[in-house]
């Protein structure tokens, strides 16, 4: 990736020839416009020209664009608002002390393009001291794709070491609520034992999960069922998610557990098949296993899934009451979140009702 | 709406003309930007991790609205020398995506949105111009319309500056074009059928076809897209022991088909069946399996057809995690009225834990009711409810305790294996629809593996074949191989070496019995009886099963 500024309306203009000028007036209906041109020659430009009309200059008009040249396939949606800020900052340079238009000022635009061009490459961050009085501060800002609704039956996970988290760069929400982020509680039991609001669990968790410091699994119980994926592979192939798994399951203070182990393990899990189940069959296996951890890895690695239970009232007669609950849109998690009654309840309560089926998925 | 059906339907579509009278443009449609902003749009500067800029308030209007006829001309207008390649501009918000030609080209406005999106608007931008292009070489077409454009856009302008209507809203020049233009009619129909199938089907003067699809629109499951990448990742891994399952019935497939289409997609059409690999669809069909590959490839991505394991009562399927199990769904509704006495849920519930289609046989019931469940499985397989869950075989040997030194699985085995080739058949191209090998109607074997390994004990050449294979492994791997009481039969351990390249967890049961020509008893007997270095998961085929649930 490699970006070089360059003043190119000059460049633009020959695309345009004599409409150069009336290219830019047409933008210039648009409040800060930027612009980004596929050229034919494998390049993009992305520029934000700015006109500023004032009696003093020749032609009573300045015009001036300051802009990126690039590859086609580079990704420049970052660039964007680097480019309108940088001409939002030009414009007031020049109405302030007609930066630009002076001839002996305009000789510094050169060694701030090439600090521009050498910085942004190297860390994606510029500080360009214009003179005394001004410098500018630019930074190549991401966007990630929006976080998925976090529903109070989510349990939060880091994905990175928790040390790791320097805890005065968050809000005081997300300060408060982080002792309780274990990997095992979820959203409503975090926000009750933490005294948040419901909502604000949420929405701090979503944030969090938006920077990807943390990932959403589901509520661990020795009753749930889980399967492996095509990914359980991705154990075997791949060096160094093996190396993260053993040392992330391997009990404390025990020797690491062997990868045969742990591939026994999670390839033990199927439909049917109860974590319960696993531990009694398994048994030698999970000698220096930590089970929850297990899980918790392979959940977040996407070796395995879980299989949810949905309960789905089967009409059969026009009279009895349409189901709420039990439509097949929720599953036992859910529900029993929702209620507050147990898995076991709610099984015994289901199993007695023959209009009752249940999905597995 | 989807929350990605916004990013791939366009803002609208813009015919523009560059010549020596100046920029013009000659029609783009809809006419006015209608409040229905796209949501994705909207939603990406309301929501809290989207930058925003000073001034974006919700009531800024998105899209081409800011755009005028006059500015949309001259921005939009080129120079000879960016004709004939695929033009792209993006102002602030709005991606104009086109295929500038000699004389005129037409863009198609669209909004932040995936490359592989721009990348197929352009496609289709281009094909009309093709076409438009042939058709002015042929009769000038592109020349009359665009006078008759021109033409009613003076006369609408001439009209309002000497009248003032009474509503004080000036008529859109663009509106009275339609009826009189069939250029501007094609381009609107290309508009409509690209926001709501992504199936564009137009004739340009009447005359020459331009198709095309947005693989964006057409495979979606559970709101999410299938990225046409993925699809022809995996169109490309599919093997003569896959079958096809088409989407549409028979009929209704062979009615959507044009009139000069080849006779060859017929036949595949109507030889299709859900019980019959590629292979034998080739033979019933009479075609070359290359052709049937590219056929199949070609359904696929039209989204009339989807890659399965053929039908057979081994098959074990479950419930796809993706299915929509809801009572009252339209899925529910259809099967009711499909299979009458039925109800979906109650068919779903018995998927739920991993099923074989001979589990469902009933020796009491009529046979009737066995090929009713068959219908009823495909149907669900049509509608994505099902997965096909396949046995896979990964060799791990115990680690030895008393040498801490010793790591086996310090490599993969493909590592350890050396110079030899033990990728799958797709080495040898079998899958490839791409491929011009000759592909043989048997079933294909390895190089140097099973053919050459003569029946009958002990020969020394098996011997030594044996211990060749044995090699790709380690000292401690082979000693605890043989070791186990089963490798004392000289049978069973030549087959497991020979075998022995499968067993890394990327080959499920089915395609080394077609690729070696075995019984599945036979293999799970040699599983069983390797039972100690051998570790078994069921899982869905991942080649596959793009089909079936969205990319992460």
């Amino acid at each position: 990736v490699s970006y070089s500024p360059a003043l190119f309306h000059i460049v633009v203009g020959s695309l345009y020839k004599p409409r150069a000028n009336i290219l830019y007036y047409s933008l210039m209906t648009f409040d800060h416009p930027s612009f980004v041109l596929h050229t034919a020659m494998g390049k993009k430009l992305i520029g934000c020209p700015v006109c500023i009309e004032h009696k003093k200059y020749s032609r009573n008009a300045l015009l001036f664009n300051l802009g990126f040249v690039c590859d086609a396939q580079t990704n420049t949606c970052a660039l964007e608002p680097i480019v309108k800020k940088l001409s939002g900052y030009l414009t007031t340079l020049e109405l302030e002390s007609g930066f630009i238009s002076n001839e002996e000022s305009k000789q510094k635009l050169l060694p701030i393009m090439s600090t521009l061009l050498e910085e942004l490459n190297a860390t994606g961050a510029c500080t360009l001291p214009i003179d005394e009085s001004n410098t500018i501060h630019l930074k190549l800002i991401q966007l990630r794709k929006d976080p998925p609704i976090v529903q109070e039956y989510d349990v939060p996970v880091f994905t990175q070491c928790k040390d790791h988290f320097i805890k005065s760069q968050w809000d005081l929400t997300t300060q408060q609520i982080l002792p309780y982020i274990d990997g095992f509680r979820h959203i409503q039991k975090i926000s009750a034992e933490a005294d948040v609001e419901l909502n604000l669990v949420r929405i701090a968790v979503q944030n969090l999960l938006y920077y990807g410091v943390v990932t959403l699994v589901s509520i661990f119980q020795y009753s749930n069922v889980y399967c492996t994926t095509p990914k359980v592979q991705n154990l075997i192939d791949d060096k160094s998610i093996q190396e993260e798994c053993l040392s992330y399951v391997t009990k404390h203070g025990q020797k690491r557990a062997s990868l045969r182990d742990v591939f026994q393990l999670y390839c033990g899990l199927s439909p049917g098949t109860t974590v319960r189940d696993l531990c009694s069959r398994y048994s030698q296996q999970l000698q220096r296993v930590d089970e929850r951890r297990l899980i918790q890895f392979g959940l977040m690695k996407s070796l395995i899934r879980r299989l949810q239970k949905y309960p789905v009232k089967v009409i059969r007669d026009e009279r009895s009451r349409p189901p709420r609950l039990y439509t097949g849109c929720h599953s036992y998690d859910e529900i029993c979140c929702k209620t507050g009654i147990s898995y076991q309840e709610l099984d015994e309560r289901l199993e007695n009702d023959p209009n009752i089926v249940v999905c597995w998925k | 709406m989807y929350k990605t059906g916004d990013k791939t339907s366009p803002i609208s579509v813009i015919l523009v003309s560059s010549g020596s009278r100046g920029n013009k443009l000659l029609f783009r449609y809809p006419f006015q930007r209608v409040a229905e902003c796209p949501s994705s749009l909207t939603a990406k500067q309301r929501s809290p991790y989207a930058l925003n800029t000073a001034g974006e308030g919700l009531e800024d209007q998105d899209g081409d609205s800011r755009f005028s006829d006059i500015i949309l001309a001259t921005i939009l207008a080129t120079k000879s020398d960016m004709c004939g390649k695929k033009f792209e501009l993006k102002i602030d918000n709005v991606r104009f995506v086109g295929h500038p030609t000699l004389l005129q080209h037409p863009p198609i406005i669209q909004a932040n949105a995936d490359p592989s999106v721009i990348s197929c608007m352009h496609n289709l931008s281009r094909r009309i111009a093709i076409a438009l292009q042939h058709e002015e070489r042929r009769c000038q077409y592109l020349t009359r319309e665009a006078k008759l454009m021109l033409a009613v856009q003076e006369e609408i302008t001439t009209v309002t500056e000497s009248e003032a209507h009474a509503d004080g809203n000036p008529q859109s020049p663009f509106r009275q074009i339609l009826p009189k233009c069939k250029l501007a009619r094609d381009l609107k129909e290309a508009y409509d059928s690209l926001c709501t199938t992504g199936v564009v089907r137009l004739h340009i003067n009447n005359w020459l076809e331009v198709s095309f699809c947005l693989p964006h629109k057409i495979h979606r499951i559970g709101g999410n897209y299938i990225p046409p990448e993925a699809l022809e990742c995996s169109l490309k891994a599919i093997r003569p022991y896959h079958a096809l399952l088409l989407l549409e019935s028979e009929k209704a497939l062979l009615s959507q088909l044009p009139l000069d289409c080849s006779p060859a997609m017929v036949r595949l059409i109507k030889t299709c069946s859900a019980v019959k690999n590629l292979q034998q669809l080739a033979q019933d069909a009479d075609l070359a399996l290359l052709q049937i590959f590219q056929i199949a490839a070609h359904l696929v991505y039209w989204g009339k057809a989807i890659i399965i394991y053929p039908l057979c009562e081994n098959n074990v399927y479950m419930l796809s995690p993706h299915a929509n199990i809801c009572l009252y769904s339209p899925l529910a509704e259809q099967f009711a009225q499909q299979f009458p006495g039925h109800d979906l849920p109650s068919m779903l519930a018995k998927f739920s834990l991993p099923v074989s289609l001979a589990e469902f046989r009933n020796p009491l019931e009529a046979p009737a009711q066995e090929a009713q469940l068959i219908q009823m499985v495909v149907w669900m397989l049509q509608r994505r409810l099902l997965i096909q869950l396949h046995t896979y075989v990964c060799l791990l040997v115990p680690p030895s305790e008393d040498e801490p030194g010793l790591r086996d699985e310090d490599l993969p085995l493909a590592a350890r294996v050396g110079g030899r080739s033990l990728s799958t058949p797709s080495a040898l191209s079998f899958g490839s629809p791409t491929s011009s090998d000759d592909m043989t109607l048997t079933s294909p074997s390895m190089d140097n593996s099973s053919a050459e390994l003569l029946p009958g004990g002990d020969s020394p050449l098996n011997k030594r074949m044996t211990e060749t294979l044995l090699a790709s492994l380690s000292e401690h791997e082979r000693q605890v191989i043989l070791n186990i009481p089963a490798a004392q039969n000289p049978e069973d351990l030549r087959m497991f070496a020979r075998l022995l390249h499968y067993f890394r967890g990327h080959h499920h049961l089915e395609e080394i019995m077609y690729n070696e020509n075995m019984r599945r008893s036979q293999l799970k007997t040699l599983f069983d009886k390797f039972r100690s270095v051998l570790v078994v998961t069921n899982h869905e085929d991942p080649i596959i099963s793009i089909f079936q649930s969205p990319m992460e």
